[in-house]
């Protein structure tokens, strides 16, 4: 076995001291050690720890009432029994606790959801059409250009057409605006630069061709509300907010009554025929409207990932950011807060984004599928191939566990290992295939596998939907039976089960990232996203999480110290 | 030729292993008292009568029903016992049981029994005394070792941890430890202070764990190496693969 790429990671996690953990000296251990000594020097041997004991301290005797202390934990046994140790960001140097990647001491994550909350999309031709068609007004570059101008000074919640109007301060809503993007060149050329996402400048030239085959002479608005908004309202209310600055920009920008009929025509267009939300509602049961995860396709996440146009020559790191915000995303804050509410959730996602395990089994697994079957997307989408790639690449994981010690205890459930050996089973069959539904069929492989080698899968939700997930690969029932790129957070089987969603969104940017594609499912959604005005870095998810878990990420938007006393 | 049961693919020690822990084939080791795993289970205090949830139902005047004429009832559930639980801890490095071999082993071979499996644990639940019959089963026999395991109902960790320099199975609540070359428990499965040492017996050595276990590991038997219950997966997996697709339906 070559060196592996998580060696360096492991080596900072248990050979090397942090804090006071004494793995440099007492406790130092080889990485492939079986056995090691536990000290149990509890919660301070952790610097963050005893910060965040001192601060619980601190409120408890402020407010007269119980805050954190961690010696309360298990009636007087504090975590730290065995060495608290630290996570390297996968692919980067950088090193933290595991506490700077809970969604709510990271702003970057905050920040991650945020900005695909506050985004939708809205067509302009329909809007366009009826001006021209019913109205008789005359629709040029120069009127579109003034419309955005009044639209930018809108969106944040700004008057336009009326007095006696309260609006937003602009200091508070400096993330939000719009801009647009087309497949019509001359149009994408007259459009005032300051407004226009340029699909020639922002993508390879074979993607650029792609993304404006697919979208053609339309033209889009990509819309950013305030985050502060959507951190006060909810996913719906996205469409909603920009809908009624849409309508009123329009009544502004081309001088319409207020109250004529065609200004419904253009709020309809708005809010239902020209709108792309980012994630659709879902049942009543789960209650929860349009642009909340729940609804989020696997295909919309990743075409929402934007590496695929930085580093198209690396399909396996567009694989792996994309594992990396999606796992965030559905187990951190979907499933972990919006569903069951908690702690423990993160745990379900570092895998995806620390410590280079993952990264290994990928990179290992896209070099095993090119190396036997030539170039990625070439190989054909059967039963021999998935079986092929699924086995080796699964066991070749599997050993690794085995053969370094520290990686099981690193992934120390096994629901964590079942999701990374599947990701890099399900992500190589992918690649090599360019068929998502393959690289699927190749994740539930990994799954009986992996429960055969250890007599030990996840949690019991694997025992559902990873037992029985084979059947609905290729099953004709028509939602069952979807392609990956549509599944998404509440398809069926895979709603209520953490550890998987960011992995299947993994296995579905594998099959386009091997080919180089421009997008997974839907332009719109990977165009509106190439933006670098956009808060968070979805080029680089991990160099995001890991700058904000050192709290040098400066992007997030959405705060209120503006209008509070400064402390 | 009389029947015999073939729970299980393979020819390597593991996969032998594997259908001695389903067919309840199992080599006694030690002897633990009852009393002592009554304590250690932690759900009633030693020799104190059985709680109940119901009245005995010879009392309780249920209607005719066929079932119940042919399903004899276990004898926790005859009393009218309270549903308990025991749960096990498995460690990775060659324990003799892997959570779904003792949930294999339960469902088998035990009546009334609730399995519960995940990675790092298993859990039983049972009407009590039934759970206490089981559980004397699984502690004295070959399916745990108690310094590859431990019962654990709750702060569970340890499977997937390196072991300890003496080649215990980490765990953070202490409940059990090695001395004096035997493991010794003092704590109930859910980490509170008995009033006594339970003696569980001298764990095995690492040559005899590696021959007794259940899990396939690289540095033992590889799980790539029996070829025919890679063989046997695959299969499992095709033919669910191929079942769902059906243009018929």
């Amino acid at each position: 076995m070559a060196e592996p790429r998580f060696k360096k990671a492991m080596e900072t996690k248990y050979a090397k001291e942090w804090g006071t953990n004494k793995c440099g000296s007492t406790a130092k251990s080889k990485i492939t050690d079986k056995k090691t000594k536990y000290l149990r020097l509890g919660y301070t041997q952790n610097p963050r720890k005893v910060e965040m004991t001192k601060c619980g301290a601190a409120i408890t005797k402020k407010r007269g009432l119980q805050a954190y202390d961690p010696k309360l934990h298990l009636a007087g046994i504090p975590m730290g029994q065995r060495q608290l140790t630290p996570y390297t960001i996968s692919g980067t140097d950088i090193v933290c606790d595991g506490d700077d990647l809970h969604f709510v001491n990271n702003a970057a994550m905050q920040q991650e959801w945020d900005d695909i909350r506050r985004t939708c999309i809205v067509g302009l031709d329909l809007a366009h059409e009826t001006l021209e068609k019913r109205l008789g007004k005359e629709v040029t570059p120069e009127t579109i250009n003034y419309y955005l101008e009044v639209l930018n000074h809108a969106m944040p919640g700004a008057a336009i057409v009326q007095e006696h109007m309260v609006e937003t301060h602009p200091a508070l809503v400096d993330d939000c605006y719009v801009k647009v993007f087309t497949g019509d060149e001359t149009l994408q050329d007259e459009i005032d630069k300051q407004f226009v996402i340029n699909i020639d400048n922002e993508f390879p030239a074979e993607q650029a061709k792609q993304i404006k085959a697919g979208i053609g002479k339309t033209s889009w608005q990509a819309v950013h509300i305030p985050t502060i908004v959507t951190r006060t309202e909810d996913g719906p209310g996205t469409s909603r907010w920009m809908a009624m600055q849409v309508g009123m920009t329009f009544i502004s920008a081309y001088h319409m009554c207020a109250g004529e009929a065609a200004v419904g025509e253009l709020a309809f267009t708005a809010k239902h025929a020209g709108l792309v939300e980012m994630s659709d509602m879902i049942p009543a049961r789960r209650a929860r409207g349009p642009n909340e995860p729940g609804g989020l396709s696997f295909g919309h996440m990743a075409d929402i990932v934007q590496t695929s146009r930085k580093t198209p020559d690396d399909p396996v790191n567009v694989a792996l950011q994309t594992a990396s915000a999606a796992s965030m995303l559905y187990d951190q804050i979907w499933l972990g807060g919006y569903m069951s509410g908690g702690v423990g959730f993160t745990m379900y996602a570092t895998p995806a984004y620390t410590n280079d395990i993952l990264d290994d089994y990928v990179y290992w697994g896209a070099d095993y599928a090119q190396k036997k079957y030539g170039k990625f997307g070439s190989a054909k989408a059967t039963i021999e191939t998935v079986k092929d790639i699924g086995t080796e690449v699964t066991l070749y994981g599997i050993e690794a566990y085995e053969k370094y010690p520290t990686t099981l205890e690193d992934h120390f459930g096994g629901s964590q290992r079942a999701t990374v050996l599947a990701i890099a089973a399900g992500a190589s069959t992918a690649m090599a295939t360019g068929h998502s539904n393959a690289g699927l069929s190749a994740w539930y492989l990994s799954m009986y596998l992996h429960k055969e080698a250890w007599g030990r899968l996840g949690f019991y939700g694997y025992d559902l939907q990873d037992q029985c997930g084979a059947t609905n690969v290729f099953s004709l029932g028509s939602d069952e039976g979807a392609i990956g790129e549509v599944r998404g957070a509440n398809y069926p089987n895979y709603a209520m089960n953490v550890g998987h969603q960011g992995g299947y969104t993994t296995v579905v940017s594998a099959a386009h990232a091997g080919k180089k594609d421009a997008f997974c499912v839907n332009p719109l959604v990977k165009s509106c996203f190439a933006d670098d005005l956009v808060n968070f870095d979805f080029a680089d998810p991990r160099g995001a999480f890991g700058k904000a878990a050192l709290r040098e990420w400066d992007r997030c938007a959405g705060e209120r110290a503006f209008v509070i006393p400064a402390k | 030729m009389a029947y015999k049961p073939q729970y299980y693919p393979g020819n390597t020690s593991v996969a032998k292993n594997r259908r001695k822990h389903m067919s309840d084939d199992l080599e006694k080791l030690r002897d633990i008292a009852d009393e002592d795993l009554t304590a250690i289970l932690g759900h009633r205090a030693p020799g104190s009568d059985y709680p109940s949830t119901h009245p005995p139902l010879s009392e309780m005047g249920e209607p005719d029903d066929p079932i119940r004429e042919i399903v004899e009832p276990t004898p926790g559930a005859a009393a009218g016992d309270r549903v308990r639980y025991v749960q096990y801890a498995d460690s990775m490095y060659n324990a003799p049981a892997t959570p779904y071999f003792r949930s294999y082993h339960a469902a088998i071979n035990f009546r009334g029994v609730d399995p519960g499996t995940l990675s790092g644990r298993q859990v039983n639940e049972m009407r009590e005394r039934d759970l206490e019959e089981y559980t004397k089963r699984q502690s004295e026999t070959e399916i745990t070792d108690w310094g590859l395991a431990g019962m654990r109902g709750c702060t569970v960790h340890g499977h997937s941890l390196r072991l300890q320099e003496d080649g215990v199975m980490f765990d953070m609540l202490d409940r059990r430890r090695l001395e004096g070359g035997n493991i010794v428990m003092d704590k109930d499965q859910v980490g509170v202070p008995i009033d006594r040492k339970v003696n569980l017996g001298k764990p095995i050595s690492e040559a005899e764990a590696a021959k007794r276990t259940s899990i396939y590991r690289v540095d033992n038997i590889s799980f790539r190496s029996d070829k025919e219950v890679v063989e046997h997966v695959q299969r499992v997996w095709e033919l669910r693969t191929r079942y769902g697709f059906q243009p018929k339906a």
